[in-house]
């Protein structure tokens, strides 16, 4: 039972209450470092740590927290290397072979995109993380010898431009 | 690099906290139970690693179809060299712009949109296109179709001191 006196609801954000959306808000600084960090959150919405939680465990019931974890800067424990690679992949395995790289926990993103026709052709696309370049690129061999394909292009990142979570509560997302 | 080396405790934390943190009052204390450390010891090191900016915070994960943004693409960007860093501010303005990178390839910016539909995905876009006066054909529109998978979770070392580029402080 939610404590809160009047659920609003929004089309689009049906899930989710004014309530919801504060304490989402209010964590994008990410928990407090107190014994009782959901206390800690409360007290500032004036609700108790027993709501913060019990509405923090719907939201991630309900699918729309995936996650709850640490957002770590990988280049500052050795992890330097960044690429994105992407795949030629006849339209009749896209779905195999995606789920095939998904698969690997090496890889952190996998995707199917639109091409450009004539002028960029690859559909999937994957992500990884590794100390150097040598170790992605022979993960991506790996990886491409394991499915078969021999048409992709591995692109490095040299420098991270910006980086955010894409939904924040007061920018973008939350309808 | 950060002046602060993590030892084999901090990296243990780390590689735990990049699971679900345990949904309860004293989630610290459960952590430090799991790893054999008190509560203030998990607290402490928290800090540390917040402080030498090796986490940027303990925070949800959210869906961003559930939360509305349902439509995304990646876009990249074939830029002159003397022109990076304007365009990479340009890009940078917009909120529905949440991944930004500079790549070693001919198209060398690469970035996210993600927006509540299409239409206000190619509008930013377009908007992008105007104000940078870049040429169709140095613009790649990649629009996302199926994900497969999002789930970042790092191959993180045991040990930092062996690690090449990381000398004893």
């Amino acid at each position: 039972m939610s404590g809160s006196p009047c659920r609003r609801t929004s089309p689009g954000g049906k899930d989710l209450d004014a309530l919801d959306r504060d304490l989402l808000a209010e964590l994008e600084a990410g928990l407090p470092v107190t014994s009782e960090p959901f206390e800690t959150l409360g007290r500032r919405l004036d609700i108790t740590g027993a709501e913060v939680l019990e509405r923090l465990g719907r939201l991630r019931n309900e699918g729309i927290i995936r996650r709850f974890r640490a957002r770590i800067d990988q280049r500052k424990l050795g992890i330097s290397a960044n690429a994105i690679v992407g795949w030629k992949v006849p339209e009749e395995r896209r779905e195999e072979v995606g789920l095939l790289f998904a698969s690997h926990p090496e890889v952190t993103h996998c995707y199917e995109r639109r091409a450009v026709p004539g002028r960029w052709d690859y559909t999937l696309y994957t992500v990884h993380h590794r100390a150097d370049r040598n170790a992605v690129t022979e993960e991506v061999r790996a990886l491409a010898s394991g499915a078969g394909i021999s048409d992709y292009t591995i692109i490095f990142s040299s420098k991270e431009l910006k980086r955010v979570p894409a939904v924040r509560i007061r920018e973008n997302g939350s309808p | 690099m950060s002046s602060f080396m993590p030892d084999k405790t901090d990296l243990a934390l780390i590689d735990a906290l990049q699971d679900d943190i345990p949904l309860v009052s004293k989630p610290w204390e459960a952590l430090g139970r799991d790893l054999g450390i008190s509560e203030k010891e998990v607290m402490d090191r928290l800090n540390v690693l917040e402080e030498s900016r090796i986490i940027r915070g303990i925070a949800p994960v959210l869906d961003s179809q559930r939360m509305g943004l349902n439509a995304a693409t990646l876009v990249a960007l074939r830029v002159p060299e003397n022109r990076v860093e304007e365009v990479a501010e340009i890009v940078g303005e917009y909120p529905e712009v949440s991944h930004n990178y500079l790549r070693d390839h001919p198209f060398n910016i690469w970035f996210t949109i993600a927006a509540k539909d299409e239409r206000r995905v190619s509008d930013v876009l377009s908007r992008i296109r105007d104000r940078t006066g870049l040429d169709g054909e140095d613009i790649l529109n990649l629009p996302t179709v199926k994900r497969f998978k999002i789930h970042v979770r790092f191959a993180l070392p045991a040990d930092l001191s062996r690690r090449k580029g990381f000398g004893r402080a």
